[in-house]
């Protein structure tokens, strides 16, 4: 069982010399070459709130287990941007089009990853933001 | 304008009973336009020998509030060597031996610094290789 994820960045004028990065990883369990085996599948919700909605709420089982983060803001308009935040830390902003790749500690209950639509109006539709996780069975069955 | 284009790509034959194909592409942008990032610190790398916390970026030394994106990538190969990724004094997660992770960031300083911090798992030999990309 594996889960592979591959980055590639690219660049032909950012330096004087190309830039040109790609790396593939495959995502296992903490310090073991075990495959991550859980995963809440690609979720897809509509954000219309200026202030912070909880996207992945932490489960303290997971503390210092493996989990992998992918969220990403499809809105078209690249001005409208989610700001990401953990544990009422901003981690930063994903403007449209951008996404990213994280672990996530879950340090404790806190440790939600929570978004906002920060400069969402009425008049700028909501905006599209898809996410996934893929993480380590935290004994799902006795915590549901 | 620069162009930097970032491209992910997450594939499983059997995490689910049906296959696993997500992919994406972002021209990275800043805050708010459609004009490419311009800045890079170039791909670097580190190889740390404590398990001390190390400041990777500092936030007073990048514009507050923008559209940065860091880029790391565990080097080694032992699976228990971690790299545990904090923002302020917030923990975000770990990247484990061979994992990368893509982060946006802000650089906030308008409050607390929002410093971008490393703590290796021990005081072995660990090596990291990042890149900020930002405006």
């Amino acid at each position: 069982m594996a889960t592979t994820a591959t980055l590639t960045l690219a660049s032909a004028d950012i330096a004087g010399d190309p830039v040109s990065v790609s790396k593939t990883a495959t995502l296992t369990k903490a310090g073991t070459i075990n495959d991550l085996d859980q995963s809440i599948g690609l979720n897809r919700v509509h954000l219309r709130s200026t202030t912070n909605k909880v996207l992945l709420s932490a489960n303290t089982e997971g503390n210092n287990l493996a989990a992998k983060v992918y969220i990403i803001n499809k809105a078209v308009d690249t001005s409208l941007y989610l700001t990401v935040t953990i544990n009422a830390q901003t981690v930063g902003k994903l403007y449209g089009g951008d996404f990213l790749f994280i672990p996530w500690s879950q340090t404790d209950t806190d440790a939600n990853i929570e978004v906002a639509a920060t400069n969402w109006t009425s008049s700028t539709g909501d905006i599209p933001v898809e996410y996934a996780l893929f993480h380590e069975d935290t004994d799902f069955l006795t915590n549901a | 304008m620069a162009t930097t284009i970032a491209s992910i790509n997450i594939t499983s034959t059997d995490l689910l009973s049906d296959s696993l194909s997500l992919s994406a592409i972002a021209t990275l942008t800043t805050a708010g336009s459609s004009t490419g990032l311009t800045q890079t610190g170039g791909l670097a790398r580190k190889t740390t020998e404590s398990a001390s916390q190390y400041t990777l970026f500092a936030a007073t030394n990048y514009t507050d509030d923008k559209a940065h994106k860091i880029y790391l990538k565990n080097m080694e190969t032992s699976a228990g060597l971690y790299f545990l990724i904090s923002i302020h004094d917030v923990e975000v997660g770990r990247i484990y031996a061979g994992d990368w992770a893509l982060i946006p960031w802000s650089a906030d300083s308008t409050g607390d610094n929002a410093d971008f911090k490393i703590t290796p798992s021990t005081s072995a030999s660990h090596t990291l290789e990042y890149m900020i990309i930002h405006e």
